[in-house]
């Protein structure tokens, strides 16, 4: 009858001829009867809400969206569960679909005689280094595996130890057999290295933000203090090239020097060829032709910056002088000169401060390297502008206004040596 | 070459009238001027002399082609006055000298002195100068050696300059003296720390090599 309906194309059944009932054998009723209402019928499982937007009433015709195959689609949102018997799991085998050509290990295997012969260790009994090596065999030496594989019934133990088992095992073997080649390759498995790099990892990895921010911290002033340290190493390379290229250009004019200054000048000279042995100001040269004024002849060059001026006037009025003075031709000379040598004394006073510097920050790294001792800087050289001796009277150099510095101990150099021997003795003994 | 040295004097008097002038507020009576060092007449090889006084002055550059090379006024305020001095050489170029025009002790704005102003007695404001003429041509060394005198009595100045001369070269060298030694001391000292820089250095790189560093310790 179904196929002359279709012929017909007559109203058919909305439901379909299979359902679970005729599936499970059970004894179906007759289908349902045909609905009078023509027009498209509300899919079962579909909202009405739905359907309302999909169709109207007035609109029968064409729906406004491909009809999808709808026939199993909104049936039923439950689950169309076998009414069949439970069944139990199986432990099942099964065919391992990896490739063929995965990388296989050739290990070395050992005899009985080999084993009490060569092989025997504290903490590894035949059983264990058995097991270990079939483990090994059967994971191709993938040792996170092996290392979870290993049995619990045996002593636990950490991969670095299983690992270092093996290659011990295993160079022992190549030895003994006398193995050349790429076959006898000695392995040289540090277990105490891999321990604490694995250790240091860890450590790495367990840090909390915050000691990870005071390490970048830490880090970046690290690099700051290496910054301002080559600056000032620069800049104290360059002073003194200033001095030593100066050098030659001021033995030059001394002829015409009284007497008196030629001495104390060549005593100046005399002195061992340093990079400081040099001058302070270079004063314009006098005009070949024309007319000039003395005080012209006075006035501090341009290339003399700013601090200079101001450490040279500083200097002046602690020495009772005026800042311009007479302008006589022999004033002229001699204050011109004692310029100059201010601001050597001035040049000098800086590099002594950055060396007496580098001491304290040697100082201070050889107190962190070696608790018990300390270098002393000689007394001499403590700049100390605060607290002075009353013997000796203050030096007109402590007047410049330079970086104030901190304080050091003074204790004699001898001590510190002496010191540094007993210590060392102390340690070649333990 | 040859070098001819010409020494002056330049700088200012200044008087109190004692009180406030009411008309324009003047309170001195001042002098500016430049004079030989010596007794000359500078007019041979000076051709003339440019004041150059403040803006509220009329004929605010004043010259002077004769000496004495001075220009008097009266004002209530301090400036600074532009001297230009030129010379009958064309070829050479003329110098400027730039003076202070000073009227009080103290400066204005500060409590007067507890001693009241001597009205008798000007204040002086002077200062030494030298016009250093290098290789001059032979036009104006004839006239820079052939000076007369300017007087034929007494010169002198206010302040005696010899002294001032004797004191300054006296403290100059003093305190060269004194610098030198400092500078001596300074070089032993930068020697001394060099060496024991290179000393801890070495202390550091021996304890270097004996201690192990130890870093599995790390946390």
């Amino acid at each position: 009858m179904a196929d002359v309906r279709d012929i017909l194309e007559l109203e058919r059944s909305p439901t379909p001829e299979v359902s679970k009932e005729v599936i499970l054998g059970l004894r179906k009723e007759a289908p349902k009867k045909k609905k009078e209402k023509e027009g498209m019928r509300r899919p079962e499982g579909m909202h009405r809400e739905l359907y309302a937007l999909l169709y109207s009433d007035s609109n029968k015709d064409l729906p406004p969206l491909l009809p999808s195959d709808s026939g199993q689609g909104y049936k039923s949102v439950k689950a169309k569960l076998g009414m069949k018997r439970v069944r139990p799991w199986k432990w099942m085998p099964f065919t391992n679909l990896a490739r063929k050509d995965n990388a296989k290990v050739e290990l070395l295997s050992y005899s009985d005689a080999e084993y009490s012969e060569h092989l025997l260790c504290d903490g590894w009994t035949r059983i264990e280094t058995d097991t270990l090596f079939e483990l090994c065999h059967r994971f191709d030496l993938r040792w996170p595996v092996i290392h979870d594989r290993w049995p619990s019934h045996l002593t636990t133990r950490k991969m670095e130890d299983l690992k270092e088992r093996y290659y011990s095992v295993t160079n022992i073997l190549k030895k003994v057999n006398n193995l050349t080649g790429p076959e006898g390759k000695i392995v040289n498995y540090d277990a105490d290295h891999e321990r604490r790099r694995k250790q240091q990892l860890l450590k790495l990895w367990d840090r909390t933000p915050k000691q990870i921010e005071e390490e970048q911290q830490l880090l970046c002033e690290l690099r700051k203090i290496e910054a301002r340290k080559k600056e000032r190493e620069k800049k104290t390379q360059d002073l003194q090239k200033l001095i030593s290229a100066d050098a030659d250009a001021r033995k030059i004019p001394k002829t015409t020097k009284k007497k008196i200054q030629q001495t104390k000048i060549a005593k100046l000279d005399a002195q061992p060829p340093s990079l400081e042995s040099c001058t302070g100001i270079k004063f314009p040269d006098v005009k070949s032709s024309g007319v000039s004024l003395r005080s012209q002849r006075m006035k501090l060059p341009a290339s003399v910056g700013q601090k200079k001026v101001k450490a040279i006037e500083q200097l002046l009025t602690e020495l009772n002088l005026e800042t311009n003075p007479m302008a006589v031709e022999e004033v002229c000379q001699h204050f011109n000169d004692l310029r100059s040598d201010l601001v050597l004394m001035y040049d000098l006073r800086t590099i002594l401060i950055n060396y007496v510097f580098d001491l304290q920050t040697l100082k201070h790294q050889f107190f962190a390297i070696i608790i018990f001792q300390v270098l002393e800087i000689p007394e001499s050289l403590t700049i100390n502008p605060g607290e002075e001796s009353p013997s000796r009277p203050r030096a007109i150099s402590e007047m410049i206004d330079a970086v104030a510095t901190p304080t050091t101990p003074n204790r004699k150099r001898k001590a510190a040596l002496e010191q540094s021997n007993v210590l060392k003795k102390i340690k070649a003994r333990t | 070459g040859l070098t001819i040295v010409k020494p002056l004097v330049y700088g200012n008097v200044a008087r109190y009238f004692g009180k406030k002038r009411e008309e324009d507020g003047h309170t001195h009576e001042w002098t500016v001027y430049v004079k030989p060092y010596n007794n000359e007449d500078m007019s041979t090889y000076v051709k003339k002399i440019h004041f150059k006084l403040h803006e509220s002055y009329a004929n605010q550059n004043r010259v002077l082609t004769k000496p004495p090379y001075e220009v008097t006024e009266t004002g209530w305020g301090e400036f600074e006055i532009v001297i230009k001095i030129f010379f009958h050489d064309p070829n050479e170029r003329p110098v400027t000298i730039y003076h202070i025009l000073k009227l009080f002790q103290s400066p204005p704005g500060t409590t007067p002195a507890a001693v009241p102003n001597d009205f008798k007695k000007p204040l002086v404001s002077e200062f030494y100068e030298e016009l250093i003429f290098q290789d001059p041509s032979a036009m104006m060394r004839q006239l820079l050696t052939n000076t007369r005198q300017l007087t034929l009595g007494e010169y002198k100045h206010d302040t005696d300059f010899e002294e001032k001369k004797e004191k300054t070269l006296k403290n100059l060298l003093i305190a060269k003296e004194k610098i030198a030694n400092e500078i001596l001391d300074l070089r032993e000292k930068i020697k001394l720390a060099k060496d024991t820089i290179t000393k801890f250095k070495d202390e550091i790189n021996k304890s270097q090599a004996d201690v192990p560093v130890d870093v599995s310790g790390l946390s």
